[in-house]
């Protein structure tokens, strides 16, 4: 199914503010994130399922925007 | 009313904050770890409410391209501390306070002493490595931190480390366990910022200060707010606490203090000494020693010092180039002489002395600039 992503800060400046992908579980999204933007594999970044971090994998539904969210560090 | 101080009218008057709350702020005791762009309003904000004492760590000088965010200082500022400056400008804005200056470059050996004083953390710093270090020393300490950082236009606030909710406390490791390496993150010197978002996310942060204290409204405790100031979009997450920290973190204050946060962060290399602006002048003219610039040929500001050029990208090819005994490195930020270093460090290892200007050319022209001022 597809499912939203948003990004934030430098990540956004690759993929993009919003896109939508194909994937059924976190790792999933994670592997078609890195092969549409090999980029991404040498950036830190968190994610977070409806707003919540996720660490380990989860499964994806319909509904589910996951949040690609990097460290910032200005001040 | 007893203690009654005018100064503080309007908190009196304000429904769920009142005298009660202010005598809260008053017995409070912040610090504020940065005096730039994110901690000049934290300090104006915290000072004029009347927190009753706060301390403010910094070394930094002030310079011209502070002025366009840093809102606490003026031209005439200009080649003074920090700490200093806004110690006496907060002062005047109001007397009442007792205010702490700490002018030292916060590290793992002085840390502890400085944060074990206060009640509230506030990290107004620039750089991952202070990060993870005030982190850190906040989870042993079990010190509440007000977390804020920016990036083009967009800031994050967060609250670790609260003590509000005792079995679900997080930090900022729950979130990224492990520092970014320079290359992985732009700093701020090199992206620029608009001189209203950090007074935007420093208010915030200073929000949170006062609501914690006072226990006024729903603080952003465990959750990691991201605003945009281009279109006013927010986003909050919230960090559950199952990335396991424990093996990351220092375990004791021995611990701590022997590591290396800057060595964490791929600022600095055993071996490769660090250079500051002043050190760096000295040396290039030292016997036996080259210096060279491994910046990309036609990159601005040109040097005007004796050196050599050997780009990052040549440098593998060019190795045979270097017979001097010492060799100095230098380019843009810092960044890419400390990663010439390591590639000098793998070639010759010990047998030359290595050693890189911190900052770049841009912290080098910054200190010129403050001592024609």
């Amino acid at each position: 199914m597809e499912i939203k992503i948003i990004s934030f800060g430098q990540i956004a400046e690759i993929t993009g503010k919003e896109l939508m992908l194909e994937a059924t579980d976190l790792d999933s999204l994670k592997l078609h994130l890195v092969q549409k933007f090999p980029e991404l594999s040498d950036k830190k970044f968190a994610f977070a399922v409806n707003k919540k971090l996720v660490n380990a994998n989860v499964n994806l539904n319909q509904n589910n925007v996951v949040a690609l969210m990097p460290p910032y560090s200005g001040g | 009313m007893e203690n009654y101080n005018e100064r503080y009218a309007r908190h009196y008057a304000l429904s769920g904050f009142g005298f009660e709350g202010q005598q809260k702020l008053l017995q409070a005791k912040v610090l504020v770890i940065g005096a730039g762009g994110l901690g000049c309003p934290v300090l104006q904000y915290l000072a004029a409410a009347g927190i009753g004492t706060m301390g403010i760590v910094d070394h930094d000088y002030i310079s011209l391209s502070n002025l366009q965010r840093q809102t606490l200082y003026s031209t005439e500022d200009i080649g003074k501390m920090k700490v200093e400056v806004a110690s006496c400008k907060l002062q005047n804005l109001n007397p009442e306070i007792k205010i702490e200056t700490h002018q030292v470059e916060l590290n793992s050996k002085n840390a502890w002493e400085i944060i074990s004083e206060y009640d509230i953390v506030v990290d107004c710093t620039d750089n991952f490595a202070a990060r993870y270090l005030i982190n850190d020393a906040c989870v042993l300490l079990g010190k509440p931190l007000i977390f804020g950082a920016i990036f083009k236009y967009e800031g994050q606030v967060a609250v670790f480390n609260s003590g509000l909710k005792d079995e679900n406390k997080t930090n900022y490791r729950h979130l990224f366990p492990n520092p970014p390496k320079p290359e992985e993150v732009q700093n701020c010197n090199e992206v620029g910022v608009l001189g209203v978002l950090p007074g935007m996310i420093g208010t915030m942060q200073a929000n949170e200060v006062i609501k914690l204290i006072t226990g006024i409204g729903e603080i952003l405790d465990g959750k990691l707010l991201t605003f945009s100031m281009l279109n006013y979009e927010s986003f909050i997450m919230e960090i559950s606490n199952e990335n396991v920290t424990e093996n990351l973190i220092p375990r004791s204050r021995e611990a701590f203090e022997a590591t290396d946060y800057n060595f964490l962060c791929g600022i600095s290399m055993n071996n490769v000494e660090d250079l500051n602006p002043d050190n760096f002048a000295e040396k290039i003219s030292d016997k036996d020693t080259i210096t060279i610039d491994v910046r990309e040929v036609d990159e601005l500001p040109k040097a005007d010092f004796v050196h050599i050029q050997i780009p990052l990208s040549e440098l593998n090819e060019r190795l045979s180039d270097i017979k001097e005994e010492q060799i100095i490195l230098f380019c843009q930020s810092g960044k890419r002489s400390l990663k010439a270093a390591e590639i000098l460090m793998e070639h010759f290892g010990n047998d030359k002395k290595i050693s890189h200007l911190k900052g770049g050319i841009t912290a080098l022209q910054k200190r010129k600039n403050e001592q024609s001022n």
